[in-house]
């Protein structure tokens, strides 16, 4: 995990844990790991990917990949990560919009994760995601 | 120090009942709610963080709402609204506001009436209605926090169902609100209805709530 990655997730970490940062600095927490996942994946850095990721996403993804996370969201094809044109948070969930892709995450006590990513919308049903958990 | 909790009873122990109740939902709902999260693959919450989010706010003001908006049209209600034979309503021959003698205001009021009684005015008038206004204006605002608290609920779950949230204007229009709404309205007037109507048949020896024992059916705002 590079510096950059370990600071990110270590300050979302931290407004979630004291549940004091306001929702302005939550959704920037939130659209800051939603990012630095498509920025890894860009990056061709499953490892870095994989950190931004819930535990349950993880687990969904290398059971129907058939191999580990590092390897398997590299082949899901994730947008780029465009610009961030809106992002908020409700409870102990996100949801980030970018210009390329929508993505969901949740709170943790690490801080934020991805829970679904490169989602698209459906009218009046869920997102589409090509990642996503349980 | 005795009698002063006797004089208060009623009061102090209601007062009492809804901090331990409110506590015992905090408690039940905080349960209810990591048990959600823990099925969507989430880690528990604390207490604290339970009680300060929209979930148990909504869960609250759902019922507040509901119950000041059930004492505000009693209130209002029976001001022209009567039930022959209930002890909940007034006389029969009493529909209306009333004779300034009847409601003791202005020149009728007694030594020992409130001062606003006394002084006429926007006053009096403001006090003549006080009861009937501090329970609307409750119900308002605790309706307004049921939505404000409510929009944040709701869009929590359609972030949990990987669906768009919603503005508080939009979940106005919800099916969400309003069947959190309609659910405990319903709930309150027939509480009211079953509570006017029954008392007419029904007695309850010694309470201030139903008509002496041995009251006729026929005899209408009567109270022991």
């Amino acid at each position: 995990m590079s510096i950059r990655s370990a600071a990110m997730l270590v300050a979302s970490a931290l407004l979630v844990l004291t549940g004091c940062g306001s929702v302005d600095e939550r959704a920037d927490a939130a659209a800051s790991v939603a990012t630095g996942l498509l920025t890894a994946v860009q990056a061709q850095d499953g490892a870095d990917a994989c950190a931004a990721m819930a535990p349950d996403t993880i687990a969904e993804l290398e059971e129907s990949a058939g191999k580990p996370c590092a390897e398997a969201v590299l082949d899901e094809d994730l947008p780029a990560p465009g610009a961030v044109t809106g992002s908020d948070v409700y409870g102990q969930w996100a949801q980030v919009r970018l210009t390329e892709d929508t993505v969901f995450l949740a709170a943790f006590p690490g801080g934020w994760r991805v829970v679904a990513a490169g989602c698209t919308p459906r009218a009046q049903r869920p997102y589409n995601c090509l990642l996503q958990g349980g | 120090m005795r009698r002063f909790l006797r004089d208060n009873s009623l009061g102090l122990v209601f007062g009492l009942l809804f901090l331990i109740v409110l506590a015992g939902q905090a408690f039940a709902g905080h349960a209810d709610y990591n048990q959600r999260l823990l099925t969507e693959g989430l880690e528990p919450v604390s207490l604290g963080r339970y009680v300060t989010s929209a979930s148990f706010g909504v869960d609250v003001a759902e019922n507040w709402q509901s119950e000041f908006l059930q004492f505000f049209l009693f209130i209002f209600l029976t001001v022209w609204l009567v039930q022959k034979g209930s002890p909940e309503s007034k006389s029969l021959d009493k529909v209306g506001r009333e004779t300034a003698e009847e409601q003791k205001i202005g020149e009728y009021a007694d030594e020992d009436s409130p001062r606003w009684a006394r002084t006429g005015g926007l006053r009096t008038t403001l006090f003549s209605n006080s009861l009937g206004l501090v329970m609307g204006a409750i119900f308002v605002l605790s309706w307004l926090a049921q939505s404000i608290a409510g929009v944040a609920a709701y869009n929590e779950e359609q972030l949990a169902d990987r669906q768009d949230p919603v503005s508080w204007a939009q979940y106005l229009r919800e099916p969400d609100f309003w069947n959190r709404t309609l659910q405990n309205w319903q709930s309150e007037l027939l509480a009211v209805a079953s509570m006017t109507i029954l008392a007419i048949y029904l007695r309850q020896r010694g309470s201030s709530q139903s008509k002496p024992v041995g009251s006729p059916h026929t005899a209408t705002g009567v109270e022991s």
